[in-house]
C-alpha cells in the first residue's frame, strides 16, 4: 500500500520534469535557428506571431497563428517544418499527445532538429506510459553526441532515469538520476534538485535501500523548506511521513503528516485564494468593462457633442463670413449706388437744362416761323413779291435749323438709350463728304461761304455711315454758324499714320478762346453761352459729335485762334486695317 | 451699254415719285414701283431686275424685310438691294442684318446718298468692294453683266454680248458686236472674275469670248470673231485651241 502510494509521487514528478525539459528544449541552438528563420521570413506575419507566442509559451495563440501560416500561400518547407514543430510542441504542452505526434510526423526528414523531435516523442511515450518506446527514443538521442550541446541534459537524464525506473532497470535509473541530480545541482535549480532527490530516494526506497534513500528524502525535505512551491513541500513532507511511518516512528510520522496536511491546506487555501482572487478579478474586470462601456458611451456622446459644437460653430463662422461678405458687398454697392446717384443727378440736371434750352430754341424757332408766316401772308396780300422771296428763304433756314436740332435730339436720345444700330464698315470718305455737302450748298450760297473739299479720293475709312454723317453735319453746322459771311470752309485730309486718317474741317470764323476749347473737349455736356451772344447753342451737337467719334474709334482735336479761325481735326480709322 | 434696272418698293407716293425721278435723272431705269409685298414679288419676277430699293416699312409693317428675306432664300434669285428707313431702330436692324449682304439708307436722303447707296449695294453684293469710288477701277463683274460706273450712274454690259476685251495698260476696251467701251479694271481681276470656260486669253493683251469665234487662222496667228473683229493669237496662248475639236 505504501509502496504504491510512493509510486504515485514519482508519476507526479515525471510531469513536472517533462514540462521543465520541454521549456529547456527551445533555448540554445534551436532558438538561434528559429530566430534566423523568423528574420528571413519577415513578411510572413503569421509565422512571426506564432514564433512570438511560442516564445511567450502562449500555446493557444501559437496554434492559431501556426495553422494560419500553414494555410497561407507560402509553402517554404523550412517554414512549414518550424510551424509543425511549434504546433507539435504546443500540443505536447497542452497534453494532446496524438495531435502532437501527427504534427511531428508532418515534419520533413531534412529538418535539422530530428533529435528534438525524438526527445518530444520520447516524452510523449513516457507520458503515455510506453516506457520502452520512450527509452528507445531517449537512448537514440543519447547516442547522437552531436546534439548534446543543444539539449537540457539534466532534464533529459531525469526523464530517461524515470523511464528506466518504470521498466525496473534500476541500475540504469540510478545512474541517470544521479547524473541528472549532479547536473541540476550544477545548475542550482532547487526545484529540480528536490524532485530529482525525491525520485532518487524513491528509487532506493523501492530497492529497500533505506539507508541510501532516507538521506535523499531528508535532503529533499530540507531543500523543500527553501522553496515556495506548496506542492513540493507537501510531497517532501508526505515522503518523510511515509518514511517515518515505515520506521514505526509514528510520532514523527504524525508530525510530518500534519505538516503535509498543513501544506495541503495551504495549497488548497492558495487555490481557494486563487479562485477567489480569480472571481474578484473577473468581477473587477466586469466592473471595469462596465465602466469602460459607460465611458465609451460617454465618450461617444462627448464626441457627438463636440462634433455638433464644431459643426455649429463652423456653420456660424461661415454664416458670419458670408454675412460680412454680403455686408461689405452691400457697402460697396451702396457706395457705387451713391456715386451713380450723384452722377445721375448731375446728368439729370444737365438733361433738364438741355431740355429747357432745346425747347426754348424750338419755341423761338417756331415762333419766328409763325411771325414770318404772318408777314408772308401780309406780303402775299399786298403782293410784295420781293419781300416774299426773302421771307421764304428765312423760313426755310429756320425750318432747316430746327430740323437739325430735332435730328440731333433724336440721335442723342437713341444714343442714350443705346438703341442706335451701329455697324462700322468701309466708306469712301470723299463721297460721303460730297453727299453731306450737297445738302449744305444752299447755306453756303446764302452766307456766300467758299467751300472746298480736297479730301483724297483714295481714302476709305472704317466708320458707321450714319453716325459719321451726324459728325460731319454738326461740324459743318458749327463751321457755318461761326463763320463770317464770305468766309471759307475747307475740308481736307492729313495722312497722319498707318492706322488713322485725320479729317480737318477748317473755317475762317470767329474762333474760340483757349478756355472754350478746353471745355469743348471735356467729357461732360457743355452748356454755355458762346462768345457770340447772338449765337447760342445747347452744346448738344458738339456732345453728340464727341460721343459718335469715340464710338467710331476716332479722336477729336481742336486748334483755334480767336477771330482767325478754327480747325477741327477728327482722326478716323482707316479701313485697310479693319474688316 | 444698257441702263440698270431698278425695282422700287415704296408705299409713300411722294417719296416714290421723288425716288423714281432721281433715279431716272441719273440714268437708271425704274422697271417698276411696288407699294406692297405681293406687288413687289410679282414685279420682281416679271422683270429682269438688277437692283432693288426697299422701304422697310410698308403700310406700317416691316414687309420690306420680309421681301428681302423671301428673295434671299431663293438661290440665284437674289439681287443687290438697299433698305430705306426712317429710324435706326436696333430691333428692326438686327432682323434686316440677317439678309446678308445688306445696305441701308436713312431717310431723308439726297440724290448723292441714294446713288452712293446703290453703288455700295452692288459692290457688296458681288463682293468687290471699293471699286466705284476710286479712280483706279470702275467695273464690277457679275455672272451675267459688267457693271460699269459712267459719271454718276451705273451701266451694264451683258457678258454674252462681249466679243473680246483688249487690255491697254490700266484700261480695258470691251468690244461687243456693235459697240466699244472703255472700262477701268485690272487685267488680273478681269481674268479671275470672267468665266474661264467662255473667256480665254489669246495674247498678252487680248481676252476673247470663245463663243464669238468664227475662224482661227493658226498660220497667220489670227482669230476672226463675229462682227469682223480680228484678234492676234500669240504662241504662248495657242494651247487653248486644243479645247476645240479639230476637223481634219
Amino acid at each position: 500500500m505504501i509502496r504504491k502510494w510512493v509510486f504515485f509521487i514519482v508519476v507526479f514528478f515525471i510531469t513536472a520534469s517533462i514540462l521543465k525539459a520541454n521549456d529547456f528544449d527551445r533555448r540554445l541552438f534551436f532558438e538561434n535557428e528559429i530566430n534566423k528563420v523568423a528574420i528571413v521570413f519577415k513578411r510572413e506575419i503569421h509565422f512571426k506571431k506564432a514564433h512570438f507566442y511560442f516564445q511567450k509559451k502562449n500555446w493557444d495563440s501559437t496554434l492559431v497563428y501556426s495553422v494560419k501560416q500553414l494555410n497561407s500561400s507560402n509553402t517554404n518547407i523550412q517554414l512549414n517544418n518550424f510551424s509543425h514543430y511549434m504546433r507539435g510542441a504546443s500540443f505536447l504542452n497542452k497534453g494532446l499527445f496524438s495531435e502532437s505526434k501527427n504534427e511531428f510526423k508532418a515534419i520533413s526528414n531534412d529538418f535539422p532538429f530530428q533529435y528534438k523531435i525524438k526527445i518530444a516523442k520520447g516524452i510523449i511515450a513516457l507520458k503515455q506510459n510506453q516506457y520502452t518506446e520512450a527509452i528507445a527514443f531517449f537512448e537514440a538521442v543519447e547516442k547522437d553526441q552531436a546534439c548534446h550541446h543543444d539539449i537540457d541534459k539534466s532534464s533529459f537524464y531525469h526523464n530517461l532515469g524515470l523511464c528506466y525506473f518504470h521498466t525496473n532497470q534500476l541500475d540504469k535509473a540510478e545512474k541517470c538520476l544521479i547524473k541528472s541530480s549532479d547536473l541540476h545541482s550544477k545548475e542550482k535549480d532547487t526545484v529540480q534538485i528536490i524532485s530529482n532527490y525525491m525520485d532518487l530516494a524513491n528509487l532506493y526506497y523501492e530497492q529497500y535501500k533505506d539507508n541510501q534513500a532516507i538521506p535523499y528524502f531528508k535532503k529533499a525535505y530540507q531543500l523543500s523548506k527553501k522553496v515556495n512551491s506548496f506542492e513540493l513541500k507537501q510531497n517532501a513532507a508526505e515522503n518523510m511521513a511515509a518514511v517515518e511511518e515505515n520506521r514505526k516512528n509514528f510520532a514523527k510520522a504524525l508530525e510530518y503528516r500534519k505538516e503535509m496536511e498543513q501544506w495541503k491546506d495551504s495549497l488548497n487555501d492558495q487555490n481557494k485564494v486563487w479562485a477567489i482572487a480569480q472571481l474578484e478579478k473577473k468581477y473587477a474586470v466586469q466592473q471595469k468593462q462596465k465602466e469602460i462601456t459607460l465611458l465609451e458611451a460617454e465618450n461617444k456622446i462627448k464626441i457627438a457633442e463636440r462634433n455638433g459644437l464644431f459643426y455649429s460653430s463652423l456653420s456660424l463662422l461661415l454664416l458670419l463670413g458670408t454675412s460680412i461678405y454680403f455686408f461689405r458687398q452691400k457697402v460697396k454697392r451702396n457706395k457705387i449706388i451713391l456715386a451713380q446717384k450723384e452722377e445721375l443727378d448731375k446728368l439729370n440736371a444737365t438733361k433738364d437744362k438741355l431740355f429747357s434750352i432745346v425747347s426754348h430754341d424750338l419755341r423761338s424757332s417756331v415762333n419766328a416761323l409763325k411771325t414770318s408766316n404772318i408777314k408772308l401772308i401780309a406780303n402775299l396780300e399786298s403782293k410784295n413779291y420781293t419781300e416774299l422771296d426773302q421771307l421764304l428763304h428765312t423760313n426755310s433756314s429756320i425750318a432747316n435749323s430746327s430740323y437739325n436740332l430735332l435730328d440731333n435730339l433724336l440721335n442723342w436720345a437713341l444714343l442714350q438709350t443705346k438703341q442706335l444700330y451701329f455697324h462700322q464698315e468701309s466708306q469712301h470718305l470723299f463721297s460721303v463728304i460730297q453727299q453731306i455737302e450737297f445738302n449744305y450748298k444752299p447755306l453756303f450760297l446764302d452766307k456766300k461761304i467758299t467751300f472746298s473739299n480736297t479730301v483724297s479720293k483714295d481714302v476709305f475709312v472704317f466708320v458707321d455711315l450714319d453716325s459719321f454723317k451726324i459728325i460731319l453735319r454738326n461740324l459743318l453746322d458749327n463751321a457755318i454758324k461761326f463763320s463770317k459771311p464770305e468766309g471759307k470752309i475747307l475740308i481736307y485730309t492729313v495722312d497722319s499714320d498707318d492706322e488713322y486718317c485725320t479729317l480737318v474741317v477748317e473755317d475762317t470764323g470767329i474762333g474760340m478762346s483757349a478756355q472754350i476749347q478746353e471745355e469743348l473737349l471735356k467729357e461732360s455736356v457743355v452748356l454755355s453761352k458762346k462768345g457770340n451772344s447772338e449765337i447760342m447753342g445747347s452744346g448738344l451737337g458738339t456732345h453728340l459729335c464727341k460721343s459718335m467719334i469715340a464710338k467710331n474709334g476716332g479722336r477729336l482735336a481742336v486748334e483755334s485762334k480767336e477771330n482767325i479761325g478754327t480747325k477741327i481735326c477728327v482722326s478716323l480709322l482707316k479701313s485697310e486695317h479693319h474688316g | 451699254m444698257d441702263s440698270i434696272n431698278v425695282l422700287v418698293i415704296e408705299d409713300n407716293p411722294l417719296e416714290r415719285d421723288e425716288l423714281t425721278q432721281v433715279l431716272e435723272k441719273n440714268g437708271y431705269h425704274v422697271v417698276g414701283v411696288a407699294a406692297s409685298y405681293n406687288e413687289a414679288l410679282t414685279l420682281f419676277y416679271a422683270h429682269s431686275v438688277d437692283v432693288v430699293i426697299i422701304d422697310i416699312f410698308l403700310d406700317g409693317k416691316p414687309d420690306g424685310i420680309t421681301f428681302a428675306e423671301t428673295i434671299n432664300i431663293v438661290p440665284n434669285a437674289c439681287k443687290p438691294f438697299v433698305f430705306l428707313t426712317f429710324s435706326k431702330d436696333r430691333q428692326i436692324f438686327e432682323r434686316a442684318k440677317l439678309t446678308h449682304p445688306f445696305s441701308f439708307l436713312l431717310k431723308p436722303f439726297n440724290e448723292l446718298e441714294i446713288l452712293y447707296a446703290v453703288e455700295m449695294a452692288v459692290e457688296k453684293f458681288y463682293a468687290q468692294t471699293n471699286v466705284f469710288l476710286t479712280e483706279k477701277e470702275n467695273t464690277v463683274i457679275s455672272n451675267d453683266f459688267l457693271f460699269i460706273k459712267k459719271k454718276d450712274s451705273l451701266k451694264k454690259i451683258a457678258i454674252t454680248d462681249i466679243v473680246y476685251i483688249e487690255v491697254e495698260e490700266r484700261y480695258c476696251n470691251v468690244i461687243t458686236e456693235n459697240e466699244k467701251f472703255v472700262i477701268l479694271i485690272s487685267l488680273t481681276k478681269i481674268i479671275e472674275l470672267l468665266d474661264p470656260s467662255k473667256f480665254t486669253r489669246t495674247h498678252r493683251n487680248f481676252i476673247i469670248n470663245t463663243d464669238k469665234i468664227t475662224e482661227i487662222l493658226v498660220a497667220d496667228n489670227l482669230i476672226l470673231l463675229k462682227g469682223n473683229h480680228k484678234v492676234t493669237l500669240s504662241d504662248k496662248y495657242k494651247d487653248f485651241i486644243h479645247k476645240f475639236r479639230i476637223l481634219k
